[in-house]
């Protein structure tokens, strides 16, 4: 490792807004993304005027744009994009919104994620999947095979990480058994009823092997963070969060059966950081579906490549656990807010606000986002700490 | 040329129970589904050839529930990526009437079956390897 970067550290995340999460009805994407964002700036302590940089990321819905500025009343800006590369996205507005701090074109940058998907009395996943319409001609094919969405392809992916290593359902029932155990001491999350992994393998399958407690909870709402320069978030009103590293990667194909871009992307991040797999206190990892929990914990380094379904198992990502993970339930069992989720957990646990599942060690945080089907990754290393 | 009529040779192959491929005349490689360009070399002058429908599974996932009405009475069904002899990798499903587990590297062979509105679907059996 050479001489540290001077970024590592540079810029801390300030503020954090956000909303009511889940089945939350009657309220537009934009009235989210207006209420996180106001909630953010009223965390940090920063006057609206003072807001120079607003970078958005549409969900689903696609119910948010550039128009989000006019409507929060924000004048000028120096910073104002809005971004999509799905669920790595929040965390490469933040890597964006660092990097534009860092040097000056702006010094107070919202990055919110909106989206109101679920419509009162529909199922979820047709809620998620209606957006997607079956066009004619070759474009037909796929959607009359049965594809629907996302899911077949995740499930695919978990399917031959369980060919080809042996990986059982058990190990991926273990991730949402967890999950649901964090969840309970998290007050913001929508299911707290117990979970065992007996309820687990007796769910309703979607695309075997994965049961509907293998997929996120599509919400509604939104989260913002304001990033902002280290030496500025000081002054704030909340002890800021740190930015010790970022990393993205992205592979449109892929090149063998178990993508490497989350292994590129955290390399990054955590050569910036100055850190290794080892020195991580936790994880806040993107779980649009338990099996990217378990690929991503591969292909970060926590374990080797083909043991991530022994490592969930041991009960290394509970309380007691060598790397407690998604502690806030993530969004198997709290909410989806695509890269937002891990990103405020995270918040939360550098400063300390964690109540009931608050953990001593916080001082590395590896937060992760995964979009498309495994084809977009971003990775951040967070602290309470100016330096590690 | 209309996107739906550059899709044509893959319709009249189908009918012949054939898997048509886009192949690049500069490089050689094989792309599907449609590219304007050929990915690997960034060539425009990219031709139809036939696939042998030969291919090994990438991955598979037993379809469990489904939207499509006409899907409703058939589940479970087994849906594939297959990794073709050329190259591309196609999603597919497993032929009806295919009994027994599917495992990621079995070799299969390629078909064909229709969906309701006549929409020809690339499906695979069992191969010797």
């Amino acid at each position: 490792m050479g001489a540290r970067d001077p970024f590592s550290g540079a810029t801390a995340i300030c503020g954090l807004g956000m909303t009511e999460l889940g089945k939350v009805y009657g309220r537009t994407a934009t009235d989210f993304a207006v209420d996180a964002v106001l909630r953010a700036l009223a965390d940090a302590g920063l006057e609206k005027r003072e807001l120079d940089g607003l970078l958005l990321n549409a969900g689903i819905s696609q119910g948010i744009d550039l128009s989000l500025a006019q409507t929060l009343g924000l004048g000028e800006l120096a910073v104002l994009t809005q971004m999509n590369a799905y669920g790595s996205t929040a965390g490469q507005m933040v890597q964006y919104a660092a990097l534009a701090v860092h040097h000056g074109l702006a010094r107070h940058v919202a990055c919110v994620f909106a989206d109101a998907p679920l419509v009162e009395g529909v199922r979820a996943g047709q809620a998620y999947g209606g957006a997607r319409a079956r066009r004619p001609g070759l474009g037909s094919v796929v959607p009359s095979l049965g594809f629907a969405g996302p899911i077949p392809f995740y499930a695919m992916h978990a399917q031959r990480h369980m060919d080809v290593y042996g990986t059982t359902q058990d190990q991926l029932g273990a991730i949402a058994v967890g999950s649901r155990a964090w969840a309970q001491k998290n007050p913001q999350a929508q299911l707290h009823a117990p979970l065992t992994l007996a309820d687990y393998h007796a769910a309703p399958w979607v695309v075997a092997p994965f049961h509907v407690l293998d997929c996120c909870l599509v919400s509604n709402g939104a989260i913002c963070v304001i990033v902002s320069r280290g030496e500025g978030a000081r002054d704030l009103a909340r002890p800021p969060v740190y930015i010790h590293g970022v990393g993205q990667a992205h592979q449109l194909q892929w090149d063998d059966g178990v993508p490497s871009l989350a292994q590129r992307s955290a390399r990054t991040a955590f050569d910036m950081a100055g850190c290794a797999p080892a020195d991580i206190e936790q994880c806040q990892i993107y779980d649009c579906y338990t099996f990217t929990v378990l690929t991503t914990l591969e292909d970060y380094g926590f374990c080797k490549r083909g043991e991530g379904g022994a490592f969930v198992a041991s009960g290394a990502l509970g309380p007691d656990g060598a790397l407690p993970t998604n502690t806030g339930g993530g969004m198997l069992s709290s909410f989806y807010m695509w890269g937002m989720t891990p990103i405020s957990e995270a918040v939360i646990q550098a400063r300390g606000e964690g109540g009931a599942r608050q953990l001593r060690r916080n001082a590395r945080i590896a937060v992760s986002g995964n979009g498309g089907i495994l084809n977009h990754h971003s990775t951040l290393v967070l602290s309470p700490h100016e330096q590690s | 040329m209309e996107p739906s009529e550059r899709a044509a040779p893959y319709f009249a192959a189908a009918a012949r129970g054939v898997l048509a491929l886009q192949r690049c005349e500069a490089c050689g490689s094989h792309s599907f589904p449609l590219r304007s360009r050929c990915p690997r070399c960034g060539s425009a002058r990219l031709d139809w050839s036939e696939s042998s429908g030969r291919g090994r599974v990438f991955a598979h996932g037993r379809l469990e529930r489904s939207a499509l009405p006409e899907l409703a009475g058939r589940l479970p069904l087994t849906l594939l990526l297959v990794d073709l002899e050329e190259g591309p990798r196609i999603p597919a499903r497993l032929a009806a009437g295919e009994a027994g587990p599917v495992r990621a590297g079995d070799a299969v062979a390629l078909g064909f079956e229709t969906a309701g509105d006549g929409t020809p679907l690339p499906v695979f059996r069992r191969a010797a390897t």
